[in-house]
Protein backbone atom coordinates (compact mmCIF):
# COMPACT_ATOMS: atom_id res chain seq x y z
CA UNK A 1 0.00 0.00 0.00
CA UNK A 2 2.93 2.11 0.68
CA UNK A 3 3.04 4.07 -2.94
CA UNK A 4 -0.87 4.88 -3.01
CA UNK A 5 -0.65 6.33 0.46
CA UNK A 6 0.61 9.11 1.95
CA UNK A 7 0.99 7.86 5.22
CA UNK A 8 3.85 8.96 7.41
CA UNK A 9 4.98 6.63 10.06
CA UNK A 10 5.29 8.25 13.22
CA UNK A 11 5.57 7.13 17.27
CA UNK A 12 2.49 9.83 18.29
CA UNK A 13 -0.55 9.91 19.91
CA UNK A 14 -2.40 10.89 16.93
CA UNK A 15 -1.20 8.02 15.16
CA UNK A 16 -2.19 5.34 17.86
CA UNK A 17 -5.78 6.47 18.02
CA UNK A 18 -8.40 3.72 16.79
CA UNK A 19 -9.02 5.17 12.75
CA UNK A 20 -12.37 4.82 13.03
CA UNK A 21 -11.95 7.94 16.08
CA UNK A 22 -9.68 9.73 13.07
CA UNK A 23 -12.34 9.24 10.31
CA UNK A 24 -15.16 10.65 12.89
CA UNK A 25 -13.00 13.44 13.93
CA UNK A 26 -12.22 15.00 10.81
CA UNK A 27 -15.47 14.21 9.20
CA UNK A 28 -17.01 16.10 12.22
CA UNK A 29 -14.06 19.25 11.75
CA UNK A 30 -15.30 18.90 8.00
CA UNK A 31 -18.90 19.33 8.61
CA UNK A 32 -18.67 21.54 11.91
CA UNK A 33 -16.87 23.76 9.79
CA UNK A 34 -19.55 24.32 7.17
CA UNK A 35 -21.75 25.83 9.92
CA UNK A 36 -19.72 28.78 10.53
CA UNK A 37 -20.33 31.53 7.64
CA UNK A 38 -18.19 33.91 9.43
CA UNK A 39 -14.96 35.26 7.45
CA UNK A 40 -12.27 34.39 9.55
CA UNK A 41 -14.47 30.62 10.58
CA UNK A 42 -11.43 28.63 8.23
CA UNK A 43 -8.53 29.84 9.42
CA UNK A 44 -9.70 29.55 13.04
CA UNK A 45 -10.52 25.63 12.71
CA UNK A 46 -7.31 25.75 10.50
CA UNK A 47 -4.83 27.15 13.32
CA UNK A 48 -6.88 26.14 16.38
CA UNK A 49 -8.08 22.99 15.54
CA UNK A 50 -6.50 21.14 12.68
CA UNK A 51 -2.78 22.73 13.26
CA UNK A 52 -2.21 21.69 17.08
CA UNK A 53 -3.67 17.99 16.15
CA UNK A 54 -1.01 17.85 13.09
CA UNK A 55 1.70 19.13 16.39
CA UNK A 56 0.47 16.12 18.06
CA UNK A 57 0.80 13.93 15.19
CA UNK A 58 4.31 15.19 14.70
CA UNK A 59 2.80 15.90 10.68
CA UNK A 60 3.05 19.70 10.68
CA UNK A 61 5.31 20.48 8.34
CA UNK A 62 4.63 17.87 6.05
CA UNK A 63 0.64 18.76 5.78
CA UNK A 64 1.81 22.62 5.44
CA UNK A 65 4.15 21.57 2.47
CA UNK A 66 1.51 18.87 0.49
CA UNK A 67 -1.80 21.77 1.46
CA UNK A 68 0.64 24.87 -0.42
CA UNK A 69 1.31 22.79 -3.38
CA UNK A 70 -2.07 21.65 -3.91
CA UNK A 71 -3.97 24.44 -3.20
CA UNK A 72 -1.73 27.46 -4.61
CA UNK A 73 -3.44 27.69 -7.85
CA UNK A 74 -6.57 27.33 -6.92
CA UNK A 75 -6.45 30.30 -3.97
CA UNK A 76 -4.61 32.24 -6.83
CA UNK A 77 -7.60 31.50 -9.26
CA UNK A 78 -10.16 32.30 -6.68
CA UNK A 79 -8.46 35.78 -5.91
CA UNK A 80 -8.16 36.85 -9.53
CA UNK A 81 -11.98 35.71 -10.39
CA UNK A 82 -13.66 37.45 -7.08
CA UNK A 83 -11.62 40.37 -7.37
CA UNK A 84 -11.58 41.51 -10.96
CA UNK A 85 -14.84 39.89 -11.75
CA UNK A 86 -17.32 40.67 -9.25
CA UNK A 87 -19.84 42.43 -10.87
CA UNK A 88 -20.64 46.37 -8.58
CA UNK A 89 -18.50 47.19 -5.68
CA UNK A 90 -15.61 49.31 -4.37
CA UNK A 91 -12.78 49.51 -6.49
CA UNK A 92 -9.76 49.34 -4.89
CA UNK A 93 -7.43 50.56 -7.31
CA UNK A 94 -7.65 50.71 -11.54
CA UNK A 95 -5.50 48.71 -14.18
CA UNK A 96 -6.53 50.14 -17.18
CA UNK A 97 -10.18 48.69 -17.89
CA UNK A 98 -10.28 46.73 -15.14
CA UNK A 99 -10.25 46.94 -10.70
CA UNK A 100 -10.37 44.51 -8.49
CA UNK A 101 -13.37 45.01 -6.00
CA UNK A 102 -12.72 45.16 -2.05
CA UNK A 103 -16.26 42.78 -1.83
CA UNK A 104 -14.53 40.76 -3.66
CA UNK A 105 -10.99 40.11 -2.33
CA UNK A 106 -13.10 39.59 1.00
CA UNK A 107 -15.21 36.82 -0.48
CA UNK A 108 -12.22 35.54 -1.72
CA UNK A 109 -10.34 35.83 2.07
CA UNK A 110 -13.33 34.08 3.06
CA UNK A 111 -13.68 31.32 0.46
CA UNK A 112 -9.11 30.40 0.73
CA UNK A 113 -10.16 30.38 4.15
CA UNK A 114 -12.62 27.15 3.94
CA UNK A 115 -10.53 25.57 1.02
CA UNK A 116 -7.49 26.26 3.08
CA UNK A 117 -9.02 24.00 6.46
CA UNK A 118 -11.00 21.38 4.32
CA UNK A 119 -7.70 20.26 2.67
CA UNK A 120 -5.74 20.42 5.65
CA UNK A 121 -8.16 18.83 7.37
CA UNK A 122 -7.94 15.67 4.74
CA UNK A 123 -4.25 15.85 4.26
CA UNK A 124 -3.82 15.23 8.35
CA UNK A 125 -6.28 12.29 8.35
CA UNK A 126 -4.06 10.57 5.57
CA UNK A 127 -0.84 11.29 6.94
CA UNK A 128 -1.80 9.62 10.10
CA UNK A 129 -3.97 6.54 9.22
CA UNK A 130 -2.76 3.36 7.12
CA UNK A 131 -5.72 2.48 4.70
CA UNK A 132 -5.66 -0.80 5.12
CA UNK A 133 -6.38 -0.36 9.08
CA UNK A 134 -9.09 2.26 8.59
CA UNK A 135 -10.67 -0.74 6.25
CA UNK A 136 -10.39 -3.07 8.93
CA UNK A 137 -11.92 -1.14 11.56
CA UNK A 138 -14.82 -0.15 9.27
CA UNK A 139 -15.22 -3.36 8.33
CA UNK A 140 -15.46 -4.35 11.67
CA UNK A 141 -17.96 -1.69 12.84
CA UNK A 142 -20.43 -3.32 10.47
CA UNK A 143 -19.55 -1.86 7.01
CA UNK A 144 -20.39 -4.30 3.98
CA UNK A 145 -17.60 -6.63 2.62
CA UNK A 146 -18.53 -5.93 -0.96
CA UNK A 147 -18.24 -1.88 -0.15
CA UNK A 148 -14.76 -2.73 1.63
CA UNK A 149 -13.67 -4.09 -1.64
CA UNK A 150 -14.82 -2.05 -3.85
CA UNK A 151 -13.06 1.11 -1.70
CA UNK A 152 -9.76 -0.83 -1.55
CA UNK A 153 -9.63 -2.49 -4.87
CA UNK A 154 -10.12 1.23 -6.56
CA UNK A 155 -7.43 2.40 -4.23
CA UNK A 156 -4.86 -0.10 -5.70
CA UNK A 157 -6.19 -0.07 -9.52
CA UNK A 158 -6.21 4.06 -9.46
CA UNK A 159 -2.33 3.83 -10.10
CA UNK A 160 -1.83 1.18 -12.48
CA UNK A 161 -4.84 2.76 -14.58
CA UNK A 162 -2.55 5.99 -14.50
CA UNK A 163 0.16 3.89 -15.90
CA UNK A 164 -1.55 2.28 -18.43
CA UNK A 165 -2.94 5.89 -19.83
CA UNK A 166 0.81 6.86 -20.32
CA UNK A 167 1.13 3.79 -22.27
CA UNK A 168 -1.62 4.13 -24.22
CA UNK A 169 -0.69 7.79 -25.08
CA UNK A 170 2.87 6.96 -26.00
CA UNK A 171 1.20 4.17 -28.09
CA UNK A 172 -1.03 6.36 -30.02
CA UNK A 173 1.08 9.48 -30.48
CA UNK A 174 3.65 7.36 -31.98
CA UNK A 175 1.02 5.88 -34.45
CA UNK A 176 0.72 10.37 -34.95
CA UNK A 177 -2.07 10.91 -32.82
CA UNK A 178 -2.02 14.65 -31.85
CA UNK A 179 -2.23 15.40 -28.40
CA UNK A 180 -0.94 18.99 -28.17
CA UNK A 181 -2.53 22.28 -29.76
CA UNK A 182 -5.73 24.07 -29.92
CA UNK A 183 -8.89 23.04 -28.57
CA UNK A 184 -10.50 21.15 -31.43
CA UNK A 185 -7.14 18.97 -31.79
CA UNK A 186 -7.12 18.07 -28.13
CA UNK A 187 -10.47 17.11 -28.25
CA UNK A 188 -10.30 14.85 -31.06
CA UNK A 189 -7.48 13.00 -29.24
CA UNK A 190 -9.72 12.06 -26.80
CA UNK A 191 -11.90 9.26 -28.06
CA UNK A 192 -8.77 7.39 -29.40
CA UNK A 193 -7.07 8.00 -26.03
CA UNK A 194 -10.61 6.67 -23.96
CA UNK A 195 -11.76 3.82 -25.58
CA UNK A 196 -8.64 1.50 -25.56
CA UNK A 197 -7.85 2.50 -22.21
CA UNK A 198 -12.12 1.53 -21.29
CA UNK A 199 -12.40 -1.56 -22.95
CA UNK A 200 -8.88 -3.09 -21.74
CA UNK A 201 -10.32 -2.71 -18.34
CA UNK A 202 -13.71 -3.52 -18.81
CA UNK A 203 -12.41 -7.08 -20.14
CA UNK A 204 -10.78 -7.66 -16.95
CA UNK A 205 -13.73 -7.72 -14.90
CA UNK A 206 -14.29 -11.46 -15.80
CA UNK A 207 -10.97 -12.73 -14.38
CA UNK A 208 -11.03 -10.59 -11.06
CA UNK A 209 -14.68 -12.10 -10.28
CA UNK A 210 -13.58 -15.35 -10.87
CA UNK A 211 -9.91 -14.74 -8.69
CA UNK A 212 -11.47 -13.06 -6.09
CA UNK A 213 -14.48 -15.92 -5.73
CA UNK A 214 -11.60 -18.52 -6.06
CA UNK A 215 -10.52 -16.76 -2.60
CA UNK A 216 -13.78 -17.57 -0.83
CA UNK A 217 -14.95 -13.54 -1.57
CA UNK A 218 -18.27 -15.24 -0.88
CA UNK A 219 -17.87 -16.63 2.13
CA UNK A 220 -20.35 -15.49 4.95
CA UNK A 221 -18.03 -16.40 7.75
CA UNK A 222 -16.45 -13.97 10.50
CA UNK A 223 -12.89 -13.04 9.04
CA UNK A 224 -10.14 -12.59 11.53
CA UNK A 225 -7.53 -9.82 11.12
CA UNK A 226 -4.06 -10.54 11.51
CA UNK A 227 -3.53 -7.01 12.43
CA UNK A 228 -4.81 -6.10 16.39
CA UNK A 229 -6.33 -2.81 16.43
CA UNK A 230 -6.69 -0.91 19.77
CA UNK A 231 -10.14 -0.04 20.39
CA UNK A 232 -11.39 1.39 24.40
CA UNK A 233 -14.15 2.82 25.71
CA UNK A 234 -12.88 5.96 26.07
CA UNK A 235 -12.16 6.44 22.57
CA UNK A 236 -16.24 5.36 22.02
CA UNK A 237 -17.57 7.91 24.15
CA UNK A 238 -15.73 10.62 22.46
CA UNK A 239 -16.45 9.12 18.99
CA UNK A 240 -20.59 9.42 20.09
CA UNK A 241 -19.68 12.66 21.43
CA UNK A 242 -18.27 14.04 18.53
CA UNK A 243 -21.34 12.94 16.33
CA UNK A 244 -23.85 14.58 18.65
CA UNK A 245 -21.43 18.16 18.85
CA UNK A 246 -21.79 18.31 15.25
CA UNK A 247 -25.45 16.97 14.54
CA UNK A 248 -26.03 20.25 17.32
CA UNK A 249 -23.88 22.51 14.98
CA UNK A 250 -25.20 22.38 12.17
CA UNK A 251 -29.22 21.96 13.66
CA UNK A 252 -28.29 25.13 15.67
CA UNK A 253 -26.63 26.64 12.40
CA UNK A 254 -30.31 26.32 10.34
CA UNK A 255 -32.44 27.23 13.31
CA UNK A 256 -30.64 30.35 13.36
CA UNK A 257 -30.53 30.63 9.43
CA UNK A 258 -35.00 30.17 9.92
CA UNK A 259 -34.65 32.85 12.93
CA UNK A 260 -32.97 35.76 11.17
CA UNK B 1 -37.60 -3.79 -4.87
CA UNK B 2 -34.95 -4.80 -2.46
CA UNK B 3 -34.78 -8.01 -4.51
CA UNK B 4 -33.98 -6.01 -7.50
CA UNK B 5 -31.45 -3.97 -5.70
CA UNK B 6 -29.65 -6.96 -4.36
CA UNK B 7 -29.56 -8.71 -8.05
CA UNK B 8 -28.09 -5.57 -9.74
CA UNK B 9 -24.73 -6.50 -7.16
CA UNK B 10 -23.46 -9.55 -7.55
CA UNK B 11 -19.62 -10.46 -7.44
CA UNK B 12 -19.15 -9.58 -11.18
CA UNK B 13 -20.91 -6.32 -10.16
CA UNK B 14 -18.63 -5.24 -7.57
CA UNK B 15 -15.35 -5.72 -10.03
CA UNK B 16 -16.65 -4.02 -12.71
CA UNK B 17 -18.25 -1.14 -9.88
CA UNK B 18 -14.06 -1.02 -9.03
CA UNK B 19 -12.75 -0.87 -12.46
CA UNK B 20 -15.50 1.81 -13.36
CA UNK B 21 -14.06 4.32 -10.47
CA UNK B 22 -10.95 4.06 -11.86
CA UNK B 23 -11.72 4.98 -15.11
CA UNK B 24 -13.74 7.92 -13.77
CA UNK B 25 -11.11 9.62 -11.70
CA UNK B 26 -8.05 8.81 -13.88
CA UNK B 27 -9.71 10.01 -17.08
CA UNK B 28 -11.39 13.01 -14.98
CA UNK B 29 -7.91 14.14 -13.51
CA UNK B 30 -6.94 13.90 -17.66
CA UNK B 31 -9.17 16.43 -18.23
CA UNK B 32 -8.97 18.70 -15.09
CA UNK B 33 -5.12 19.07 -15.95
CA UNK B 34 -6.16 19.46 -19.89
CA UNK B 35 -8.23 22.64 -18.60
CA UNK B 36 -11.05 21.77 -20.82
CA UNK B 37 -14.27 23.56 -19.97
CA UNK B 38 -15.74 19.74 -19.24
CA UNK B 39 -15.25 17.65 -16.45
CA UNK B 40 -15.98 13.78 -18.18
CA UNK B 41 -15.20 12.54 -15.08
CA UNK B 42 -18.70 10.28 -15.01
CA UNK B 43 -17.74 7.93 -18.25
CA UNK B 44 -17.62 4.84 -15.79
CA UNK B 45 -20.73 5.55 -13.51
CA UNK B 46 -23.11 6.01 -16.86
CA UNK B 47 -20.81 2.78 -17.92
CA UNK B 48 -22.14 1.25 -14.82
CA UNK B 49 -25.65 2.25 -14.87
CA UNK B 50 -26.26 1.59 -19.15
CA UNK B 51 -25.15 -2.16 -18.10
CA UNK B 52 -26.29 -2.73 -14.67
CA UNK B 53 -28.85 -0.95 -13.09
CA UNK B 54 -29.46 2.51 -11.62
CA UNK B 55 -28.29 1.54 -8.54
CA UNK B 56 -25.04 0.21 -9.29
CA UNK B 57 -24.46 3.32 -11.42
CA UNK B 58 -25.65 5.56 -8.17
CA UNK B 59 -22.99 3.47 -6.08
CA UNK B 60 -20.15 4.32 -8.83
CA UNK B 61 -21.06 7.90 -9.06
CA UNK B 62 -21.28 8.52 -5.18
CA UNK B 63 -18.12 6.59 -4.42
CA UNK B 64 -15.80 7.85 -6.77
CA UNK B 65 -16.41 11.31 -5.83
CA UNK B 66 -15.69 10.19 -2.16
CA UNK B 67 -12.43 8.50 -3.39
CA UNK B 68 -11.29 11.28 -5.26
CA UNK B 69 -10.38 12.54 -1.91
CA UNK B 70 -8.67 10.11 -0.50
CA UNK B 71 -6.86 9.09 -3.40
CA UNK B 72 -2.99 10.47 -3.26
CA UNK B 73 -1.82 13.66 -5.17
CA UNK B 74 -1.25 13.88 -8.01
CA UNK B 75 -4.71 12.06 -8.68
CA UNK B 76 -6.01 13.73 -5.98
CA UNK B 77 -9.33 15.88 -6.34
CA UNK B 78 -10.35 17.70 -3.09
CA UNK B 79 -13.02 19.78 -4.96
CA UNK B 80 -14.95 16.14 -6.04
CA UNK B 81 -15.70 15.33 -2.85
CA UNK B 82 -18.78 17.75 -1.79
CA UNK B 83 -20.45 17.09 -5.29
CA UNK B 84 -20.85 13.23 -4.71
CA UNK B 85 -24.39 13.98 -4.40
CA UNK B 86 -24.84 14.92 -8.04
CA UNK B 87 -22.36 12.04 -8.72
CA UNK B 88 -25.55 9.36 -7.45
CA UNK B 89 -27.93 11.62 -9.42
CA UNK B 90 -26.07 10.86 -12.76
CA UNK B 91 -25.77 7.57 -11.84
CA UNK B 92 -29.17 6.74 -11.03
CA UNK B 93 -30.67 8.41 -14.54
CA UNK B 94 -27.88 6.59 -16.52
CA UNK B 95 -29.11 3.02 -15.19
CA UNK B 96 -32.43 5.04 -15.70
CA UNK B 97 -32.24 5.91 -19.21
CA UNK B 98 -30.30 1.89 -19.78
CA UNK B 99 -33.34 0.29 -18.54
CA UNK B 100 -34.81 1.82 -20.99
CA UNK B 101 -33.32 0.57 -23.97
CA UNK B 102 -31.69 4.14 -24.99
CA UNK B 103 -28.54 2.39 -25.45
CA UNK B 104 -29.60 -0.28 -27.83
CA UNK B 105 -32.40 2.21 -29.74
CA UNK B 106 -30.90 3.90 -32.93
CA UNK B 107 -32.50 7.13 -34.24
CA UNK B 108 -33.03 8.60 -37.30
CA UNK B 109 -30.27 11.31 -38.29
CA UNK B 110 -33.02 13.91 -38.69
CA UNK B 111 -33.79 13.42 -34.82
CA UNK B 112 -30.63 13.95 -33.81
CA UNK B 113 -30.45 17.32 -35.85
CA UNK B 114 -33.46 18.21 -34.21
CA UNK B 115 -32.25 17.53 -30.99
CA UNK B 116 -28.73 19.53 -31.76
CA UNK B 117 -30.86 22.55 -33.26
CA UNK B 118 -33.17 22.76 -30.47
CA UNK B 119 -30.11 22.51 -27.32
CA UNK B 120 -28.01 25.32 -29.25
CA UNK B 121 -30.69 27.39 -29.77
CA UNK B 122 -32.11 27.34 -26.34
CA UNK B 123 -28.36 27.78 -25.21
CA UNK B 124 -28.14 30.79 -27.07
CA UNK B 125 -31.27 32.34 -25.75
CA UNK B 126 -30.16 31.72 -22.15
CA UNK B 127 -26.33 32.99 -22.52
CA UNK B 128 -27.73 36.17 -24.66
CA UNK B 129 -30.50 36.68 -21.85
CA UNK B 130 -27.90 36.29 -19.16
CA UNK B 131 -25.36 38.99 -21.03
CA UNK B 132 -28.04 41.57 -21.54
CA UNK B 133 -29.48 40.88 -18.07
CA UNK B 134 -30.58 45.00 -17.37
CA UNK B 135 -29.59 45.80 -13.39
CA UNK B 136 -29.96 49.86 -14.06
CA UNK B 137 -32.67 50.00 -11.50
CA UNK B 138 -30.95 47.80 -9.01
CA UNK B 139 -32.68 44.59 -9.48
CA UNK B 140 -32.06 41.73 -12.55
CA UNK B 141 -34.68 42.33 -15.52
CA UNK B 142 -34.23 39.52 -18.14
CA UNK B 143 -34.92 40.59 -21.51
CA UNK B 144 -37.74 39.15 -23.53
CA UNK B 145 -37.59 36.80 -26.21
CA UNK B 146 -38.54 38.27 -28.49
CA UNK B 147 -36.63 41.42 -28.24
CA UNK B 148 -33.34 38.97 -28.10
CA UNK B 149 -34.47 37.20 -31.06
CA UNK B 150 -35.03 40.12 -33.70
CA UNK B 151 -31.62 41.70 -32.10
CA UNK B 152 -28.96 39.00 -32.37
CA UNK B 153 -31.45 37.42 -35.82
CA UNK B 154 -28.15 36.12 -37.23
CA UNK B 155 -26.49 34.62 -33.94
CA UNK B 156 -29.75 32.38 -33.30
CA UNK B 157 -29.57 31.29 -37.20
CA UNK B 158 -25.65 30.14 -36.46
CA UNK B 159 -26.75 28.51 -33.44
CA UNK B 160 -29.33 26.34 -35.12
CA UNK B 161 -26.57 25.46 -37.97
CA UNK B 162 -24.32 24.74 -35.62
CA UNK B 163 -26.61 22.75 -33.49
CA UNK B 164 -27.71 20.67 -36.54
CA UNK B 165 -24.24 20.16 -37.63
CA UNK B 166 -23.14 18.80 -34.38
CA UNK B 167 -26.66 16.36 -34.41
CA UNK B 168 -25.60 15.15 -37.60
CA UNK B 169 -21.88 14.41 -37.25
CA UNK B 170 -21.37 13.57 -33.68
CA UNK B 171 -24.43 12.29 -32.69
CA UNK B 172 -25.45 10.08 -35.98
CA UNK B 173 -27.75 7.76 -35.50
CA UNK B 174 -27.63 7.75 -31.02
CA UNK B 175 -29.98 11.43 -30.48
CA UNK B 176 -31.54 9.25 -27.84
CA UNK B 177 -28.36 8.96 -25.78
CA UNK B 178 -27.48 12.54 -26.92
CA UNK B 179 -30.93 13.83 -25.34
CA UNK B 180 -30.51 11.33 -22.42
CA UNK B 181 -26.63 12.66 -21.77
CA UNK B 182 -28.46 16.91 -22.18
CA UNK B 183 -31.33 15.83 -19.73
CA UNK B 184 -28.90 14.52 -17.49
CA UNK B 185 -26.57 17.44 -17.62
CA UNK B 186 -29.30 20.11 -17.37
CA UNK B 187 -29.87 18.22 -13.82
CA UNK B 188 -26.86 17.93 -12.41
CA UNK B 189 -26.10 21.69 -13.17
CA UNK B 190 -29.20 22.74 -11.30
CA UNK B 191 -28.62 20.24 -8.19
CA UNK B 192 -24.60 21.30 -8.30
CA UNK B 193 -24.98 24.59 -8.00
CA UNK B 194 -25.53 25.77 -4.72
CA UNK B 195 -22.72 23.76 -3.65
CA UNK B 196 -20.01 25.16 -6.00
CA UNK B 197 -21.49 28.61 -4.82
CA UNK B 198 -21.82 28.11 -1.07
CA UNK B 199 -18.89 25.59 -0.70
CA UNK B 200 -16.48 27.24 -3.33
CA UNK B 201 -17.31 30.52 -4.11
CA UNK B 202 -17.94 29.03 -7.90
CA UNK B 203 -13.80 28.38 -8.22
CA UNK B 204 -13.10 24.50 -8.40
CA UNK B 205 -9.70 25.34 -10.62
CA UNK B 206 -10.63 23.65 -13.57
CA UNK B 207 -10.81 24.65 -16.92
CA UNK B 208 -14.71 25.60 -15.96
CA UNK B 209 -13.40 28.49 -14.21
CA UNK B 210 -13.26 30.50 -17.18
CA UNK B 211 -16.64 30.26 -17.89
CA UNK B 212 -17.62 31.82 -14.23
CA UNK B 213 -15.27 34.51 -14.71
CA UNK B 214 -16.88 35.51 -18.13
CA UNK B 215 -20.41 35.42 -16.38
CA UNK B 216 -19.42 37.32 -14.03
CA UNK B 217 -17.66 39.47 -15.77
CA UNK B 218 -21.36 39.94 -17.55
CA UNK B 219 -22.84 41.05 -14.37
CA UNK B 220 -23.94 38.29 -12.91
CA UNK B 221 -23.98 37.25 -9.34
CA UNK B 222 -21.86 34.46 -8.10
CA UNK B 223 -25.38 32.13 -7.61
CA UNK B 224 -26.01 33.13 -10.93
CA UNK B 225 -22.61 32.89 -12.66
CA UNK B 226 -22.56 29.35 -11.15
CA UNK B 227 -25.46 28.08 -12.86
CA UNK B 228 -24.87 29.75 -15.90
CA UNK B 229 -21.50 28.34 -16.07
CA UNK B 230 -23.31 24.69 -15.45
CA UNK B 231 -25.78 24.95 -17.60
CA UNK B 232 -23.25 25.33 -20.54
CA UNK B 233 -20.49 23.05 -19.07
CA UNK B 234 -22.82 20.18 -18.05
CA UNK B 235 -25.32 19.10 -20.92
CA UNK B 236 -22.08 18.91 -23.39
CA UNK B 237 -20.24 17.40 -20.56
CA UNK B 238 -23.09 14.73 -20.29
CA UNK B 239 -23.99 14.42 -23.88
CA UNK B 240 -19.93 14.27 -24.29
CA UNK B 241 -19.80 11.16 -21.70
CA UNK B 242 -22.95 9.54 -22.92
CA UNK B 243 -21.57 9.10 -26.18
CA UNK B 244 -18.51 8.18 -25.26
CA UNK B 245 -20.42 5.36 -23.58
CA UNK B 246 -22.20 4.56 -26.34
CA UNK B 247 -18.81 3.89 -28.80
CA UNK B 248 -17.73 2.17 -26.06
CA UNK B 249 -20.77 -0.38 -25.67
CA UNK B 250 -20.56 -0.58 -30.08
CA UNK B 251 -17.14 -2.00 -29.86
CA UNK B 252 -17.17 -4.38 -26.88
CA UNK B 253 -17.91 -7.76 -27.99
CA UNK B 254 -21.46 -9.47 -27.27
CA UNK B 255 -20.42 -11.88 -24.76
CA UNK B 256 -19.26 -9.11 -22.08
CA UNK B 257 -23.24 -7.66 -22.43
CA UNK B 258 -25.16 -10.38 -22.34
CA UNK B 259 -24.34 -10.87 -18.37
Amino acid sequence: MNSLSIYVARESGLHKLNPLTKFVLSLCILLGGLAFSNALAGYVILFAIVTPLAMFGGVTKRMYQLVFNISWPLILSVFLIQSFFWGAGTPLFEIGPVSPKLEGVLFAFKSSGRILYVMANFILFSLTTRPDTLMISLKQAGLPSGLAYIIVSTLQLIPQYAAKANIILDAQRSRGLETQGNIVTRARALLPLVLPLVISSLLEVEERAIAIEARAFNSNRVETSILEIPDSQSQKTARAGMIIITILLIAGRFLWQLSS
Amino acid sequence: MLENIKKEFSTRTLVFIAIAIAINIVIGQLVFYLKLPIYLDSIGTVLVGALVGPWAGAVTGGLSNLLWGVVPPPLQNTFAVPFFYVAVVIGLLAGFFGKRGVFEKESPRWVSVLIGAIFFFSLTMFILAFINIDTSQGFAIFPSMKDLVSQYAIVFVLALAIGAAIGYFLLQNGGYVGLAGLVTGVVAAIISAPTAAVVFGGVTGGGTDLLVAAFRASGGNIWASVLAQGSVSDPFDKMLSFMVVLFILRALPARFKAR
